[in-house]
């Protein structure tokens, strides 16, 4: 099976000054399609680059980056604004919805620009927020807003879900809900799903986890029987 | 320093945020300058006049008299006290031909000390007949230096009986400090309006008084001109002086009467001695013609008798003929005689020569024989002495020797003593007395020896001369001889000198007979030439004769034509007589009308006055004081609204600093820093920004504004050359004041509102504020055709109002204050064209002459109405008049127009916001405007008019009216009829000319100042020229206000939208990381801002609205009123500027947004 996201060799150097910080250091690591990966590893050890540069919004330093066989590092800043649009849903850590927009809109904010969206309604009543669709933000929990998000990431259609630490601002049992509905739409919808995070406990449920140490690739395990959410604890 | 981690903070604060550190201090630096700069542009305007007319030493007063100054007066004047000092001058008004035209030159005497003028060119006139003149006009009428004016009268008076010579040479151009500006004043011959001014020295005027005199006044010029402090002194002393001019005018007319009535008398005692000459020449004259009369028979009667004496005369002359011809034989006779006689004694007198001759030669030998006896004698005596001398001489020797024997023998008697004694001594038996005697005896010897050898020597020397006498006394026979002989000569020598004397007797007898028969020959020649005479003259006589014969008859001739021509003569006196008696008639009794008039003139004479004038009746003057008026006006206002937007974007800015970081405030909380030292930093930085500002703002608005603002005036007054800016304090500590307390006050508030919470508080994200549904989600039809960016947007707005109002108040406020600088443009530049286009459109006034009479008013109307130029005219009575409502007082010009029809030719009566125009009825009073409002009448309000000789009368003011210029209160001349019962003492003529003849608007007027009864002639399209000269200086200003605006809209937008960019970084890059290109972000920010500049446009164009209307009225002087009006381009200016500087910020905003990294919407929210 041809791997769906590939990282050959990536490198990105931040200079700053006389210092060269090289967050990643040559990571190496292949994705499947419709798999829900684990990326692991302490703070600092390169997870967010990874994160940035897969997800478009940075650029490496070297190596390349292929996602459906597109090799995305080569891309301009527009055609990478292209893939964003199109091919990545992003669910971040503070869930950055719009607080002027109702969870609805919020949603239908990220589907206006994008090619072939799914209902914002019907994803909304996905991710179990049928009712609160006419609220704003700040009316909402923060596991409601953190299905908004992913209903905002989902209803795009994209090729890549990225989720920045998805439940790290969120109560035990919020999060371990957050997650389930990350994993039952991966499940349900063949979406492959990359969750980012320095919690390695969650690694039983992934199809594959990436450990990441100093900018590189210390270890890469493919789970053949990931396991549900609900029987772990951490 | 255990503050060093802060320190740094605070440092690296200002260095990251250094735009929005920028934006507050420019913001603050803006309002700052533009409050404290324009604030202080009045005072610098008034510095910089005042600086000016100190140093030209500028006077405080001038006194005008209208039969001019004394020296008395001056001393007068100069004894009033707070006078300083008193220059006394001479002025007159003339007329000179620039080109082809006339032109009225003001002609003065240079003041001494005051009113310096500047030497622009050449130099000062220094003797009589040269000039300066004016630099402003000389170059416009292309006079040069070195050009020679011929000044002519403007009056009826001859130019010599005010100005030594006619002709003035220009030596130079200058600048007066009674001039500052284009006005020249006005005057009441050529066009009625001062063309140019010149100065020349007093011996070019010959006028008997002063014609003005300028004072200054004692501490006047400490004070800043233009300012209540100087206007108080000088007032006070104004009032000394108007004090005694009652007594000065007093003392002037009754010097003035008694000369004209001096004069008067003079000419009338003259004039009774012309009659009384007249009279005498008169009867002269017919006495000599009765004379004449009586001559002219006289001369008849002559006439005759003379012809008669011809007759007889001719009669004579043929006697006298025959005695003339006996008469000349006789005379022939005797000459023959005569000439016998004469030869005879020629004959005689021949032989008396001849014995005369030989006497003298007998007595020139005795002569020479005597001659030589003398000779001889004396020979013989010289002979005799010397031998009696020799003789002597020879006795005298034989004498001598003997002595000298004697002596010397005594001498060896003497030797031999002397012998004796020296044997006695030398044998050693002399005694002592021996001794002596011995040396006694020695000196005697040695003494006589001496005395011995002289006598010798003389004796030798006599010895020498011995032979010579002895040769002497050998010839002494010789001698006895040639003495007898000369004894014997002598008396030879006698006999012959007798013998001649008889001869000479003898001869002198003949001469004497000789001489006798000479005289009476003489006599008879005589005889006869005189009888050769008598004939002569008788013959000449004769011929004389008859020509006086010839000639009685030619006379008697012309006697005849002369008697008919006299005849003819005295028939023409006597027609001259009665001519002349006729003319003396008809003089007389002109000289006793003349001299009636004159006392009529003199009855006529009023009791002078004096004007008094302080500076501010200098229209230059006054118009400079209106604009430092103006300015401060504008400067009341106009900035502090520029100063209330920046201070408050300052302030919003400052107030979100200290809410975006609340995580640091709580963090630094947490660590354990004191309120104090976390306020610090935000405090400081505000300081630093705003203290900064300030200072800055202080330093460049207050020199740049007011030096923009004075150049501007420059141009009007391009004389002053001084600009004085020196930094006024005041109004810098105000500025700088409120500008640091505004924003150290929002600072601190909003960290005192952060510091009350707790660092856990803090530390957590601000809760968001709940979402609401605004209004307009309630209207379907539009919500429902909103995209989500719309309406994120619109909640956007709606949501933070502070910022919404913020954000609108500062774009409004700027939006605001461009329109109320085009709008102060359109109104002020307006009122000139309303004013004399479309209210008050007559082209010319003429003032009548309050004496003049019916003939001469009648003269000029026909001339009025028979100008083809003219299209209307009409009379009209003016007077500024005091008018009364309540305890409010105005003076308003008292308007009363002879008739009501066609009045609507000469002003236009309407309302200023209706537009209504209406007709002046038969019971109108009619207001202008402005007066109205001041005085807060409205229509059927009754007013109190003051009249001259202070009768009132009461009217119902009917109507309001528009008007910018000076105020008005029109009359019905009906109305004004009914309430005094006398017609309205017009004193002005209003005319309009045809539209075709617009161009000769000012000949018209020359030829009307031609008549005497015209005082002065006003033209509309002059006055509407100067207004607008005037005030096209505040549109530079005006321009200053725009730009000004303009920055500061600018500055402003700038940093609400950088605020605006930094609260929502997180949201944006959000947006981007959902895959938004930049254009769809920047739209998406844009949208508000294009929102806010339209809701704030809008909002501006009320405020500005309003803004204008109160800054117009603040701005408007007592005497005029401005236009309300904003046109619609200024409208459209203003907003085209707004967005202009709304797309430039969103365009540098655009790079800004750009530059978000998405990487922050992975922060977590702060």
């Amino acid at each position: 099976m041809e791997a769906y996201v590939k990282l050959e060799n990536v490198t990105k150097i931040y200079r700053m000054g006389e210092i060269e910080i090289r967050a990643a250091d040559g990571i190496d690591f292949e994705i499947m399609k419709g798999e829900f990966v684990v990326i692991v590893g302490p703070s600092g050890a390169g997870k967010t680059t990874v994160l940035n540069v897969l997800g478009g919004m940075d650029t490496v330093t070297g190596g390349s980056i292929w996602v459906d066989g597109k090799d995305i590092s080569k891309y301009s800043s527009t055609e990478l604004t292209g893939y964003r649009r199109d091919d990545i849903g992003f669910v971040f850590q503070f869930y950055n919805l719009i607080s002027n927009l109702t969870a609805l809109e919020n949603v239908e904010l990220a589907l206006q620009i994008c090619r072939d969206p799914l209902s914002a309604s019907s994803v909304l009543k996905d991710v179990g927020l049928g009712d609160r669709m006419k609220n704003f933000p700040a009316q909402l929990s923060g596991g409601e807003q953190q299905r908004v998000s992913i209903a905002r990431a989902l209803a795009k259609n994209p090729k890549l879900l990225l989720c920045d630490e998805p439940t790290g601002a969120l109560d035990y049992n919020t999060g371990k809900a957050i997650l389930k509905l990350l994993q039952d739409m991966c499940r349900e919808r063949g979406m492959t799903v990359i969750v980012i995070t320095h919690n390695s406990a969650i690694a039983p449920m992934a199809d594959r986890v990436i450990k990441i140490k100093n900018g590189k690739v210390s270890e890469v395990t493919v789970n053949e029987n990931p396991v549900s959410v609900e029987t772990i604890e951490w | 320093m255990r503050k060093k981690a802060l320190a740094k903070d605070f440092r690296m604060e200002i260095r990251n945020s250094l735009n929005r550190f920028l934006s507050i201090f420019f913001i603050v630096a803006l309002g700052v300058a533009f409050f404290a700069g324009i604030r202080a542009s009045e005072p610098d305007m008034r510095y910089s006049g005042d600086a000016y007319f100190d140093a030209h030493n500028m006077m405080d007063m001038k006194i005008l008299s209208t039969l001019g100054l004394t020296e008395a007066d001056i001393e007068a004047i100069q004894a009033v006290e707070g006078v300083e000092k008193v220059e006394p001058g001479y002025m007159i008004d003339v007329l000179a031909l620039m080109g082809e035209s006339e032109r009225v030159i003001h002609v003065e005497s240079l003041p001494e000390t005051m009113n310096q003028v500047d030497v622009a060119e050449g130099r000062l006139p220094e003797k009589k007949g040269e000039c300066i003149i004016d630099m402003d006009t000389a170059a416009s009428y292309d006079i040069k230096i070195g050009d020679t004016l011929t000044f002519l009268s403007g009056t009826d008076t001859e130019l010599s009986e005010n100005l030594a010579t006619e002709e003035y040479t220009v030596v130079g151009t200058c600048s007066s400090p009674m001039y500052i500006s284009f006005n020249r004043g006005s005057t009441n011959i050529g066009s009625g309006e001062i063309d140019m001014f010149a100065y020349v020295t007093d011996e070019s005027f010959d006028q008997e008084v002063y014609s003005q005199a300028y004072v200054t006044v004692k501490g006047a010029k400490g004070a800043t001109a233009f300012t209540d402090s100087y206007r108080e002194i000088v007032d006070k002393v104004k009032e000394n002086v108007e004090g005694i001019s009652d007594v000065r005018c007093d003392i002037r007319y009754a010097e003035i009467m008694d000369e004209a009535n001096e004069k008067v008398a003079e000419a009338e005692s003259e004039l009774e001695e012309a009659k009384e000459e007249a009279k005498t020449e008169l009867d002269e004259a017919e006495q000599e013609l009765k004379d004449g009369e009586a001559k002219l028979a006289d001369g008849k009667a002559e006439l005759a008798s003379s012809e008669n004496d011809i007759r007889e005369a001719k009669n004579k002359l043929y006697d006298s003929r025959t005695t003339l011809d006996d008469g000349w034989n006789q005379y022939n006779n005797g000459k023959t005689q005569m000439e016998s006689g004469k030869a005879a004694l020629e004959e005689a007198e021949k032989t008396l020569g001849e014995n005369e001759a030989a006497l003298a030669d007998g007595e020139s030998q005795i002569a020479e024989a005597e001659k030589n006896l003398v000779e001889k004698e004396s020979e013989l005596t010289t002979a005799e002495q010397g031998l009696s001398d020799a003789k002597a001489l020879i006795d005298g020797l034989s004498t001598g020797w003997q002595q000298y024997q004697a002596g010397m023998s005594g001498l060896e008697t003497l030797k031999n003593q002397l012998a004796q004694l020296e044997q006695l001594i030398s044998a050693g038996m002399a005694t002592p007395e021996q001794i002596a005697q011995a040396e006694q005896l020695r000196a005697v010897i040695a003494q006589t020896e001496a005395q011995m050898a002289e006598i010798k020597a003389n004796l030798d020397a006599m010895e020498a001369m011995r032979p010579a006498a002895e040769e002497a006394l050998a010839h002494e026979a010789e001698i006895i001889a040639g003495r007898a002989e000369l004894e014997a000569g002598k008396s030879e020598l006698e006999a012959k000198k007798s013998e001649l004397a008889e001869g000479r007797k003898q001869l002198e007898a003949g001469k004497e007979e000789l001489e006798e028969r000479k005289t009476s020959l003489a006599e008879a020649e005589k005889a006869l030439a005189d009888s050769y005479n008598q004939l002569a003259s008788g013959e000449s006589a004769y011929i004389t004769g008859w020509g006086q014969v010839n000639d009685g008859e030619v006379q008697i001739r012309e006697a005849y034509a002369t008697i008919a021509e006299n005849e003819q003569k005295l028939a023409d006196g006597w027609e001259e007589y009665e001519k002349g008696k006729k003319e003396a008639e008809e003089k007389i009794s002109d000289a006793e009308i003349k001299i009636q008039d004159a006392k009529n003139e003199i009855d006529g004479i009023d009791k002078p006055s004096w004007y008094v004038n302080d500076r501010d009746s200098n229209s230059d003057y006054s118009g400079y004081s209106d604009n430092a008026d103006r300015m401060r006006a504008i400067g009341s206002v106009f900035p502090v609204l520029f100063f209330l937007v920046a201070a408050l974007v300052s302030l919003t800015t400052m107030t979100r600093m200290v809410e975006e970081q609340r995580i640091q405030i709580g963090t630094l909380k947490a660590l354990g820093y004191s309120k104090f030292w976390i306020a610090a930093k935000y405090v400081g930085y505000a300081l630093a920004a705003t203290l900064g500002g300030s200072v800055a703002g202080v330093l460049f608005g207050q020199k740049v504004f007011p030096y923009i603002i004075v150049i501007a005036y420059k141009i009007m007054y391009i004389h002053i050359p001084d600009v004085v800016i020196p930094y006024d304090m005041g109004y810098a500590l105000a500025a700088s004041g409120t500008a640091v307390l505004c924003t150290m006050a929002a600072t601190i508030s909003a960290c005192y509102r952060a510091l009350q919470a707790q660092p856990a508080e803090l530390m957590r994200p601000e809760a968001p504020k709940i979402g609401k549904r605004v209004f307009l989600e309630r209207i379907p039809w539009i919500w429902g055709n909103l995209n989500f960016t719309w309406k994120s947007t619109v909640r956007n707005l709606l949501r933070y109002k502070k910022r919404f109002f913020m954000t609108v108040f500062g774009i409004g406020g700027c939006m605001a204050l461009m329109i109320v600088g085009y709008g102060l443009k359109d109104s002020i530049m307006d009122i000139a064209r309303l004013q004399y286009r479309k209210i008050q459109i007559y082209d010319l006034m003429a003032v009548i002459d309050e004496d003049i009479d019916t003939e001469e008013k009648k003269s000029i109307d026909m001339g009025l109405e028979s100008d083809e130029r003219i299209c209307s005219y009409m009379d009209g009575y003016m007077r500024l008049s005091e008018v009364t409502l309540g305890d409010e007082k105005k003076d308003i010009y008292l308007y009363i127009p002879s008739e009501l029809e066609g009045l609507d030719k000469f002003v236009t009566f309407n309302d200023r916001t209706s537009g209504d125009t209406w007709q002046m009825t038969e019971d109108s009073a009619i207001l202008t405007e402005k007066a109205a409002k001041d005085m807060v009448v409205s229509v059927g309000d009754e007013i109190q008019i003051e009249l001259e000789d202070n009768e009132t009368i009461t009217v119902t003011v009917t109507d309001i009216c528009e008007n910018y210029l000076s105020h008005y209160i029109y009359l019905a001349p009906q109305l004004y009829e009914t309430l005094t019962g006398d017609v309205p003492p017009y004193n002005c003529i209003f005319a309009d000319l045809k539209e075709e003849y617009e161009e000769e608007l000012t000949q018209v007027g020359e030829e009307l100042l031609k008549n005497d009864g015209i005082l002065t002639v006003s033209y509309t399209n002059n006055m509407e020229s100067q207004l607008e000269d005037m005030l096209s200086v505040l549109d530079s200003v005006i321009v200053v206000l725009i730009i000004s605006a303009g920055m500061l809209a600018f500055v402003v937008l700038y940093n609400l939208n950088n605020i605006n960019i930094n609260e929502r970084k997180r949201e944006l890059a959000t947006l981007k990381v959902l895959g938004f290109y930049d254009m769809e972000v920047g739209n998406y920010v844009y949208r508000e801002n294009i929102l806010l500049t339209i809701i704030g446009a809008v909002a501006g164009v009320f405020l500005g609205k309003v803004l204008h209307q109160f800054v117009i009225q603040t701005v408007e002087v007592e005497m005029t009123m401005f236009g309300r009006n904003i046109n619609m381009p200024s409208y459209l200016y203003a907003i085209g500027f707004t967005f202009l500087f709304s797309l430039l910020v969103n365009l540098v905003m655009y790079f800004k947004l750009k530059k978000i990294n998405m990487v922050e919407s992975l922060k977590s929210v702060e």
